[in-house]
């Protein structure tokens, strides 16, 4: 007669309490645990302070902090700055999003060749990246300057050039140029990567059916390297949204309120005025704006994102 | 449709050569395989034809049209590619229909096109679907489907079943030659695998280093090998070699004596060539072999046995039940047997054997 252990009987005996699944799922805990208590600490904290300033006013010089309420939103809604500001930073963002992508995908179209030397020209492209921002900003101040560099050379060329700093246009180019021209690399670096994995038999395949390179680009290489367009765009526009540096080096926002960006004006408000509330309460704002504009394309990418699987 | 002409076509990359001078004449309509191990130039001619790779010396023609200049998109020829090279951004309708429409053909033309193709290759229900959604037997006939929409004067195809696995590949094979057979285009097919030249194509080109070893009928290669290559690469199992040397009416190698035809050569190292099928089981009074493994496959019996302490291999249509150790006698026609130079490789003709 053949002995079977009931099921009752199998559960009755006795497992011990670090079963392989235990382990296995304690592992998964440890593993995650640096990283999310890293979060918690430099990320969720200091949000949650950040909405908790924005409640109060808070002076520092003054050693004055009280609870106000709404009081500081209902200031954002009727600060007169705040839609100059806005503007500045569309302009800015709008402007250094487009010139940095398309010039990053040119260059990276340009430096994908099987050339000789070729990748003396990526790390060329690819170096201001990892110049020191503020090193970098500086020069390109001392070459913008109204005796600048800059004006130095169209001199030669008898061209008198403007005072770039100093005029509300040209400043808006400028620290959008400087800036694209400090990171355009990087976006190039993720682009380059993208179309090198690029199967190059889709290229024979559509050469052999007579595909113009033209078309050829548009109908293929754009949707193949679509997921990096869409990471380099959220990267970018996030990225053109806390420029600070920049602007506090080459234009201090002005002139006027011409290049005074949203973080610019956060920092004015902050650091220079004192209003720490408020400065916390345009800290939530662009927290907001930028929550928006990622949720906003993560939401588009179904449309105009390719995925393999 | 149209011939194509290869004549004494070379490559070379920089300082090394790679294809040496090669004559290939494809009739039109014919299916042409050109077959050889890795590395021996197949592709490369192919891709030269296509107008994938220059040509580095020599003349290409499709027709009356020398296309060593051309463009590939003037050469009228269409490709299947190894890894298919489907647009995996594409449904199956635009990839068929993406060459069409940039060759300025109308919505309802390009749609009668691929409907036509699509039913030819059984792909009718499949047209919305991108090639992910697809197995590897689909996404290859979406690959034949982008190539016969177009009509084009040549098919190339480049080891178009390599991705396949072994019993796809085999109904495959079948669908590509129906379908030659139903268009009748000119058709150049690279393969490495010589079941697939033998099965399909009207003219086999065997290669091997950049050089053609020998042109000719898949029957005709097997059996009248030119040389000891074409002998060991074309058929499956491949062909027995025995080192030797000729003695009267007998090949001799160590203390087995294998029958020849009369008047072969004596008195120089030869290599003594036999197919596993031309060995017979004698009665008695044979040649006698060391059995050593026994496959039994169920229609014939695959027997690696030891003649003269060299390996051979045969195959019975009887179930051989010996045991490994055990001895065999076999019997060889001499009309079956082939004779190779041991120094050059090459085949004694007949009429010297």
């Amino acid at each position: 007669m053949t002995v079977v252990a009931s099921p009752s009987e199998l559960s009755r005996r006795k497992r011990p309490y670090w079963t392989m699944a235990r382990r296995d799922s304690l592992a998964g805990y440890v593993f995650v645990a640096p990283q999310a208590i890293g979060i918690a600490v430099f990320v969720l904290v200091p949000l949650l302070l950040v909405f908790w300033y924005s409640l109060h006013e808070w002076n520092v010089l003054a050693q004055t902090f009280r609870f106000k309420g709404l009081e500081n939103y209902h200031r954002l809604l009727s600060d007169p700055g705040l839609p100059e500001v806005l503007i500045a930073t569309a302009i800015f963002s709008i402007f250094l999003v487009v010139f940095n992508m398309s010039l990053a995908l040119l260059l990276a179209v340009l430096l994908n060749q099987k050339l000789r030397g070729i990748t003396v020209f990526r790390t060329l492209f690819f170096s201001p990246v990892v110049v020191s921002l503020v090193a970098w900003t500086i020069v390109w101040s001392f070459l913008l300057q109204n005796n600048g560099g800059l004006n130095g050379i169209l001199d030669h060329f008898g061209i008198e050039g403007p005072n770039w700093l100093r005029h509300p246009t040209t400043a808006m180019i400028a620290v959008v140029v400087v800036q694209v021209f400090k990171n355009v690399g990087l976006n190039m670096i993720l682009f380059l990567a993208a179309l090198q994995g690029v199967p190059k038999e889709l290229y024979e395949a559509a050469r052999v059916d007579g595909i113009p390179a033209f078309r050829q680009f548009r109908r293929i290489t754009l949707p193949m390297i679509s997921p990096t367009v869409m990471l380099t765009s959220i990267i970018t526009i996030v990225g053109s949204l806390q420029v600070f540096a920049q602007i506090a080096v080459l234009t201090q926002g002005g002139p006027g309120m011409s290049t005074t960006v949203l973080v610019y004006y956060l920092y004015q408000q902050a650091f220079e005025f004192h209003n720490f509330g408020y400065g916390a309460t345009l800290s939530i704002l662009l927290f907001v704006i930028v929550a928006a504009l990622t949720f906003l394309q993560w939401q588009m990418r179904k449309r105009i994102v390719f995925y393999e699987n | 449709m149209a011939p194509v002409t290869f004549s004494n076509v070379k490559k070379s990359y920089g300082a090394v050569k790679v294809i040496h001078g090669v004559d290939i004449d494809i009739a039109d309509g014919e299916f042409v395989v050109l077959v050889g191990p890795s590395g021996c130039g197949k592709s490369t001619l192919l891709r030269m034809l296509a107008g994938l790779e220059t040509i580095s010396d020599g003349e290409i023609a499709i027709g009356d049209l020398v296309v060593n200049d051309l463009e590939p998109k003037h050469r009228d020829i269409a490709m299947v590619f190894q890894n298919y090279a489907l647009y995996p951004h594409m449904t199956v309708e635009e990839n068929m229909g993406f060459s069409l429409l940039h060759r300025g053909a109308s919505t309802a033309e390009i749609k009668e096109r691929v409907d036509w193709a699509a039913g030819i290759l059984g792909l009718a229900e499949y047209l919305g679907r991108r090639p992910g959604q697809l197995s590897g037997g689909q996404r290859q006939r979406v690959a034949m489907g982008r190539a016969i929409v177009r009509n084009p004067k040549v098919f190339l195809f480049d080891e178009p079943l390599s991705n396949l696995d072994a019993k796809l590949r085999v109904v495959m094979r079948g669908e590509i030659k129906a379908l030659h057979q139903k268009l009748k285009t000119t058709t150049l097919y690279v393969t490495h695998d010589q079941v697939e030249a033998m099965t399909m194509a009207d003219k086999i080109v065997v290669l091997n280093g950049g050089h053609i070893e020998q042109i000719g009928t898949p029957l005709d290669l097997y059996d009248n090998p030119v040389n000891q290559f074409v002998a060991a690469f074309i058929g499956s199992p491949s062909m027995n070699f025995i080192k030797g040397r000729v003695d009267g009416d007998h090949f001799v190698a160590g203390d087995a004596r294998l029958p020849v035809p009369p008047g072969a050569a004596e008195g120089r190292d030869l290599v003594y060539g036999i197919r596993p099928e031309h060995f017979t089981l004698a009665a008695d009074g044979g040649i006698e072999a060391e059995v050593v493994v026994v496959e039994p496959m169920g229609s014939e019996t695959q027997v690696t046995m030891r003649i003269a302490g060299q390996n051979v291999f045969g195959t019975f249509r009887e179930r051989v039940l010996a045991l490994p150790g055990s001895r065999l006698t076999l019997n060889v026609d001499p009309a079956d047997t082939h004779l190779f130079d041991a120094e050059t490789g090459l085949r004694l003709p007949r009429d010297a054997v």
